[in-house]
């Protein structure tokens, strides 16, 4: 049997799963984390195959393709496949102790595994239908998912969440419909040969973009994520936050590149990426004002979001070639590593939570400190949120930088370093409570004679001397280049 | 909501109409190329049944309708996790209750005659648990706490059993060689039906007991008593 034709495993294992837990409730701990194991060890076997043979692709039915569904897995599938593999095995295991002893077990084993099953049939679809039902699945399982704490902020939010989800979807089939109308396909291979500019076409790359920049809560559109994902259990925070949103992303990036770069301009493209300047600071503005930890993440949700949507009008004003590779690698890059840190972030601020019985970021003092390992790992995935170096957004943020100066659209540079700074405001200002068992002080500066010189030079090597670094060759009478 | 507001968005939403129509208009007058319904109608013979809808959604584009199967599940699960379901309305009158003894075996046979006749008229597996779940509406209306349904146990194996019959002959095609949900053209037929049986089962299962509105009941009967038990009284 060839890996071909086995491509629909990552799909099938998930679901095998969700049916074997909700026939079997009393053993759904064991059965739930053994189904992820092989769902898990399924996604990650696609993506070896497809890292060790190029890209892959079938036909399910026997029916060739127009006629069949095909399903394919690429390079940027298989990035994604891999990441919902260890994010959900790592949630899945985290999941057997959060909700050990309590009832609501039964009812996250198989929710969770058919949301996973959607996860992966998101990434490995060929065909715009099959995604439409594909969307469906994911949008019903997660909002049932996010209701699972049962208390009334969690339901509305959720039913909110839901309704929102099915605009999007419609929208999105819609879309589908009109290009089916026109063309006589499904297939996105076989569609993007035919594609040509027209008016249907114009009008199905809005309707498309718009239904699922909605189920991505691209700023200004995400209204409805902070309460669905601050109030969900902490393991379903983390899938919702790090891989739910990312699925959407996935689908317009993949709409973007193989099915409209005949219709897909500059202007979309820019509009897109003001949207995602506006998700940055706006959605980092707030994750540094929420009261709350897991606030705190789903609006740090929001801007990292809109980070992705900042690539789409530099990938469109790059020419082909490896300039353009490049930023595409670090998209898909920066959309993993977030994947990877919030759910990182979620998963030890649910730690928190339980240990302290709530999440009130001013009220954490010296809780976490308790915690050595668990507020390590919300100093890990910060310092990846911001973009720090050595973390994955760092090497994307600096390529995205690159491609800034390089195609002359200067001002998303502005957007880039607000939104580093505010993120490392909003991060830090968790750690310090975090570290600190005193009560913190009300004003900045406490002794500003004293403290005002250390906090200049502090300033001055972290902020003005790597910004305004230029003047520096020429003292030093050096020509050459920095940026 | 404020008045001029809906205005300005029932006109917004009127102006996206016309722009839609408009499109779909060209696009219709202008040649189209292929279709698949064409396609579709070609291949009929080969696919086990003779009418096309079911060729469509049993075969052709099986895997879809797999996950739509699937999507069916996830609401009730999501249903069953909200909590217990609320007590059973009161017994029906005297008229109601004749009308459930006549129409609920009425909607159960149909549902069986829809499943057969699927295969070569309109039908099949969706229309016939929807039915099937008409009569669990019935059932519940006419007082019956679970809408005529099994114990919690029995419902999770009748809710699972569509999307399990169904995945498990696609694995087990798969293991054979001929590839995932890939019919073999002499066992189509039987293998299409199969799996129309226990979808229709499923669904009809999955509608009832989400008109239900929560968790099934033990398999006893409720304990504490109905407030139709304490009219009787």
């Amino acid at each position: 049997m060839t890996s071909t034709s086995l491509l629909f495993l990552p799909v099938a294992v998930p679901l095998l799963g969700a049916l074997l837990v909700t026939a079997f409730p009393r053993t759904s701990s064991i059965l739930g984390v053994t189904a992820a194991l092989a769902s898990s060890a399924g996604g990650l076997w696609v993506t070896a195959q497809t890292w060790l043979h190029g890209d892959l692709g079938s036909v399910l039915g026997g029916w060739g393709l127009p006629l069949g569904i095909g399903l394919a897995a690429d390079g940027l599938s298989a990035a994604l496949l891999a990441m919902s593999s260890l994010v959900g095995l790592g949630i899945s295991v985290y999941a057997i102790g959060y909700f050990a002893g309590s009832e609501r077990c039964t009812h996250f084993w198989p929710l969770w595994l058919l949301l996973w099953a959607s996860l992966n049939g998101v990434f490995l679809a060929a065909d715009l239908f099959n995604l439409y039902v594909m969307l469906e699945l994911l949008g019903l399982s997660a909002a049932a998912l996010g209701a699972l704490t049962g208390s009334r902020e969690a339901i509305a939010a959720n039913l909110r969440y839901l309704l929102v989800g099915l605009l999007g979807s419609i929208t999105y089939l819609l879309a589908v419909a009109l290009l089916y109308a026109g063309y006589g396909t499904l297939d996105i291979g076989l569609l993007s040969e035919r594609l040509q500019p027209s008016p249907l076409a114009a009008t199905a790359l809005v309707l498309m973009i718009a239904g699922l920049a909605l189920k991505a809560a691209l700023f200004p559109m995400h209204f409805w994520l902070p309460p669905a994902h601050a109030n969900a259990p902490a393991p379903v925070s983390a899938a919702l936050s790090a891989l739910v949103v990312k699925t959407a992303f996935y689908l317009i990036l993949r709409l973007w590149l193989d099915l409209f770069p005949a219709i897909a301009d500059a202007a979309a493209a820019f509009v897109l990426g003001a949207l995602g300047a506006g998700a940055v600071l706006w959605g980092s503005w707030r994750a540094l004002r929420a009261q709350r930890l897991k606030l705190l993440a789903a609006y740090s949700t929001v801007a990292q979001i809109g980070y992705l949507f900042l690539f789409l009008p530099l990938i469109q004003a790059t020419p082909a070639g490896a300039a353009r590779d490049d930023l595409i690698a670090a998209c898909v890059l920066m959309a993993i590593t977030h994947g990877f840190a919030k759910a990182g972030f979620f998963l030890a601020a649910g730690l928190v939570q339980q240990k302290a019985g709530h999440d009130r970021i001013d009220e954490l003092g010296g809780a976490a400190q308790s915690m050595p390992a668990t507020t390590f790992s919300i100093a890990l995935a910060g310092a990846a949120l911001i973009g720090l170096p050595p973390s994955g957004s760092f090497v994307s943020k600096w390529v995205m930088i690159g491609g800034a100066f390089t195609t002359g659209q200067w001002w998303w540079l502005i957007v880039i370093a607000a939104g580093t700074g505010l993120a490392a405001a909003y991060i830090f200002r968790v750690l310090g409570h975090a570290f600190g068992l005193e009560p913190t002080p009300r004003c900045f500066l406490t002794n500003a004679r004293a403290e005002l010189p250390a906090f200049l030079l502090a300033a001055t090597s972290g902020v003005l001397l790597g910004l305004g670094a230029g003047p520096l060759w020429s003292l030093l009478g050096l020509s050459g280049g920095h940026a | 909501m404020n008045r001029d507001l809906s205005l300005l968005i029932g006109i917004l939403v009127s102006l996206f109409a016309v722009l839609l129509l408009w499109i779909v208009y060209i696009t219709l007058s202008a040649e189209t190329g292929p279709r698949l319904a064409t396609l579709a109608l070609e291949q009929l013979p080969e696919s086990g049944v003779s009418h096309p809808v079911t060729a469509v959604l049993l075969n052709y584009r099986a895997y879809d309708t797999l996950l739509e199967l699937a999507v069916l599940l996830a609401a009730l699960l999501g249903i069953w996790s909200l909590g217990p379901a609320p007590a059973g309305f009161q017994l029906a009158g005297p008229a109601l209750a004749v009308m459930a003894r006549w129409i609920v075996p009425l909607a159960i046979l149909t549902g069986g005659y829809l499943l057969w006749v699927g295969g070569h008229a309109p039908g099949g597996a969706f229309q016939a648990g929807a039915l099937l779940g008409s009569a669990g509406v019935i059932l519940r209306l006419a007082g019956h706490p679970r809408a005529g349904l099994p114990s919690e146990e029995a419902q999770r194996w009748l809710v699972v059993a569509g999307v399990g019959v169904f995945v498990l002959i696609g694995l087990l095609l798969a293991a054979l060689g001929y590839g995932f949900l890939t019919y073999p053209k002499a066992g189509a037929k039987w293998l299409i039906l199969l799996i129309e049986t226990a979808a229709t089962l499923a669904i009809g299962a999955t509608l009832a007991a989400a008109y239900v509105g929560g968790r099934p009941l033990g398999a006893a009967p409720p304990s504490t008593p109905t407030p139709t038990e304490d009219a009787r009284a």
